[in-house]
């Protein structure tokens, strides 16, 4: 029986989430291998398209954003702005063919605060049942 | 500044469909300001080419490149180095950008990815309007500042016309009157007597009556 596929998964998010320091990020990177390539941000609002498009292009089925709270970004409109941007860019992937549920974002609850390991996980779960990238040409198809 | 706005991705494919080495050329001046042809939107365009490309299984190779400016033959001569790599040059500059680029590199096709819109003030983040058409002889003065031809819908320059209302214009209640804010601009500094003058019909020769404009200054020539 076929091995499961593995999403590969690009995961941007913003250093005030929880647990996510230098060391969480290598343990991450560790656990789940060349599945998920981890990516911190001074704030989400620093995210531009192009950084989930080149991740989309070059090795990942799906590139997320993890943002803080809605009214509690520490630079006031940064994840404000970063909702801005990955819905251009499901747009702009919508426009060639491409699921937009490829890109996506999720906003951190401030009820219930989550560590970067758990949203990870939350996120693999969410994407474990879109297609392999067409973009991407990979040995096993 | 210049304003732009991309060209629809379909459309792009299809004027670059027949090239294989395509060089994505930005411009970081007025485009990059109006969020439409600079470095970031340069990458954006190019990734997303790429993308398609693959997808299509077409052997293409798509490269990127920001030039400072594209309408400036002082910035578009740095392409001489790596211009013989490409079989086409997709630009992300306004027409006059394009034309420059195309003027200098005769023998490549130089391709437009925007649509050149107008000359935008930028109002705010994210919004960009259309103020002056650049006609070659200003009247701001005679009207309080405000340009009855970019601003006005019937471009009268005795107005206003009797679809002004409350301010706004029949054409759509978001628009301003342009009458309206010329007037009220006019009595904010008792300046309304300019508006006893019966204005003629504007001349446009000066704008496009000599075929394509030029200016020559030769104190600034080498």
């Amino acid at each position: 029986m076929p091995e499961k596929y593995k999403q590969t998964l690009a995961l941007f998010y913003c250093q005030n989430v929880p647990e996510s320091d230098e060391a969480n990020r290598q343990l991450l990177e560790k656990e789940y291998g060349k599945q998920i390539r981890l990516f911190p941000l001074p704030c989400s609002g620093r995210l531009e398209p192009f950084h989930l498009l080149r991740a989309l292009e070059e090795f990942a089925d799906a590139a997320y954003l993890i943002a803080c709270p809605e009214g509690a970004c520490r630079y006031f409109e940064g994840n404000k702005r970063a909702q801005k941007r990955v819905q251009r860019t499901r747009e702009i992937i919508s426009g060639i063919g491409l699921e937009k549920e490829r890109v996506g974002i999720v906003i951190r609850s401030a009820d219930n605060p989550r560590t970067l390991a758990e949203l990870a996980w939350e996120i693999l779960e969410k994407i474990s049942g879109i297609d392999p990238s067409p973009v991407l040409k990979r040995a096993n198809g | 500044m210049i304003t732009a706005e991309q060209k629809p991705i379909s459309e792009i494919r299809g004027m670059i469909k027949p090239y294989r080495r395509i060089l994505v050329l930005g411009c970081a001046s007025c485009v990059a300001e109006c969020a439409a042809g600079g470095q970031k939107e340069t990458a954006m365009l190019a990734s997303t080419l790429r993308m398609k490309a693959k997808m299509e299984n077409e052997d293409v190779a798509i490269e990127e490149y920001t030039l400072d400016r594209q309408c400036v033959n002082d910035f578009v001569v740095r392409l001489d180095d790596i211009i013989d790599k490409y079989d086409a040059v997709l630009s992300l500059a306004c027409g006059a950008g394009v034309q420059a680029v195309a003027e200098m590199y005769q023998e490549i096709p130089i391709i437009p990815a925007l649509n050149t819109e107008f000359l935008g003030e930028t109002r705010a983040q994210g919004l960009w309007v259309e103020n002056c058409l650049g006609c070659g002889d200003c009247i701001l003065y005679y009207f309080g500042g405000v340009c009855p031809l970019a601003r006005c819908s019937k471009q009268l320059f005795n107005g206003p016309c009797g679809g002004s209302v409350n301010g706004k214009c029949e054409i759509n209640r978001e628009v301003p009157c342009a009458w309206q804010t010329i007037i009220d601009r006019l009595a904010k500094f008792g300046a309304l007597d300019r508006l006893e003058t019966i204005y003629p019909p504007k001349n446009w020769a000066k704008k496009q009556g000599g075929g394509p404009r030029k200016i020559v200054r030769e104190d600034q020539e080498k």
